[in-house]
């Protein structure tokens, strides 16, 4: 069934253009890498800010509010181009094994940020200027950065696994 | 003179014992270019973030000055990683990269924006909000991500250039 939806996704005209166009992928993927590099470094500073190891000065909710509007345009970016790069050999990339392990790990990512924020991150005021995070939050970010070096890892590992054109 | 001394380098690089070990293991160059990529990802990071407080479009509560002294050691340590693992990286085809003009921009883009960084910019960072006019402290901002982007652009650009090993295409001799 999957398979099918694959293979009319792979014959679409779209993803042809993708496929033949000497431009469109080098463009697509360029702007998903470069965004990542501007994406992770403000999810790591997060992260730490949540370990307690940076920024400890500055109230974490108010991190948060500077931070989460970058990581979620970033991250739509990445969706986005993820997406069409996708589009662009839908069979090759779900043969890999790499690829199925990056999406189940975005998945994973996205539920831990939902956790946090359907948790400790409502009662975020409470602990807002402690010199010490709940555990909780600590955990949170000790999930991310774990998850973001393996979904980097893996989308890597996509360009190795991809069989020839 | 110059391009000589510069192909040597390249040759011993090539030749070097751990050149030969990354470009002969299966696992060790996607081992290397995995901590390249998080490096990348760390420095891109504290470079947006110092820029987006010099324009003005974020993190307005902080001095650009405690902002820059926060993020320092990340962007020093990011950029140590950075420099080792993309010289052993590098070595694994050194000669290949000699003939690349990919590369060869990216070096280029790499010495300006490092230099850039540590100097004006670091200047502008350090003093306080008040002291320079906004659109100084814009422009200083946009020419640091000009050139950092220029690094980052020239790395995928290279991926994308073949070169048959030893051939020169130096840019300046176009």
């Amino acid at each position: 069934m999957f398979a099918r939806f694959l293979q009319w996704l792979y014959d679409t005209h779209f993803s042809g253009m993708m496929r033949e166009s000497l431009w469109a992928e080098p463009i697509v993927e360029t702007i998903h890498v470069l965004t990542l590099t501007l994406f992770l470094g403000f999810a790591v500073m997060l992260d730490m800010r949540l370990l307690g190891v940076v920024l400890k000065r500055r109230r974490m909710s108010e991190v948060l509010a500077q931070f989460n509007p970058w990581l979620f345009a970033g991250f739509a970016v990445m969706i986005v181009t993820g997406v069409l790069l996708f589009c662009g050999d839908p069979l090759s990339f779900w043969s890999t094994t790499f690829f199925k392990v990056k999406m189940i790990m975005l998945a994973l990512a996205g539920l831990n940020v939902l956790i946090f924020n359907a948790t400790i991150g409502r009662k975020v005021a409470q602990w807002d200027l402690d010199p010490r995070t709940p555990g909780q939050a600590k955990i949170a970010a000790v999930v991310s950065l774990v998850l973001w070096v393996l979904i980097i890892a893996a989308g890597r590992g996509i360009a190795y696994a991809l069989p020839p054109p | 003179m110059i391009r000589t001394l510069l192909l040597g380098f390249c040759q011993w690089c090539n030749n070097s014992f751990w050149g030969h070990a990354i470009r002969e293991s299966t696992w060790l160059f996607p081992f290397v270019e995995i901590f390249h990529l998080l490096a990348l990802g760390i420095l891109g990071g504290t470079i947006l973030i110092l820029n987006l407080r010099l324009m003005r479009l974020a993190f307005k509560t902080e001095s650009t000055a405690e902002l820059a002294a926060e993020v320092k050691p990340w962007m020093i340590g990011s950029l140590t990683v950075m420099l080792i693992s993309g010289f052993l990286l590098f070595s694994t085809e050194a000669v290949k990269m000699y003939g690349n003009w990919g590369f060869q921009l990216k070096m280029l883009f790499l010495l300006l924006a490092t230099i850039y960084t540590f100097t004006i910019h670091r200047r502008i960072t350090l003093t306080d909000d008040g002291r320079f006019p906004p659109a100084l402290r814009i422009f200083v901002a946009v020419v640091s991500l000009l050139l950092w982007s220029g690094v980052g652009l020239g790395g995928r650009a290279l991926g994308y250039i073949t070169t048959s090993v030893g051939s020169v295409s130096m840019l300046w001799l176009r």
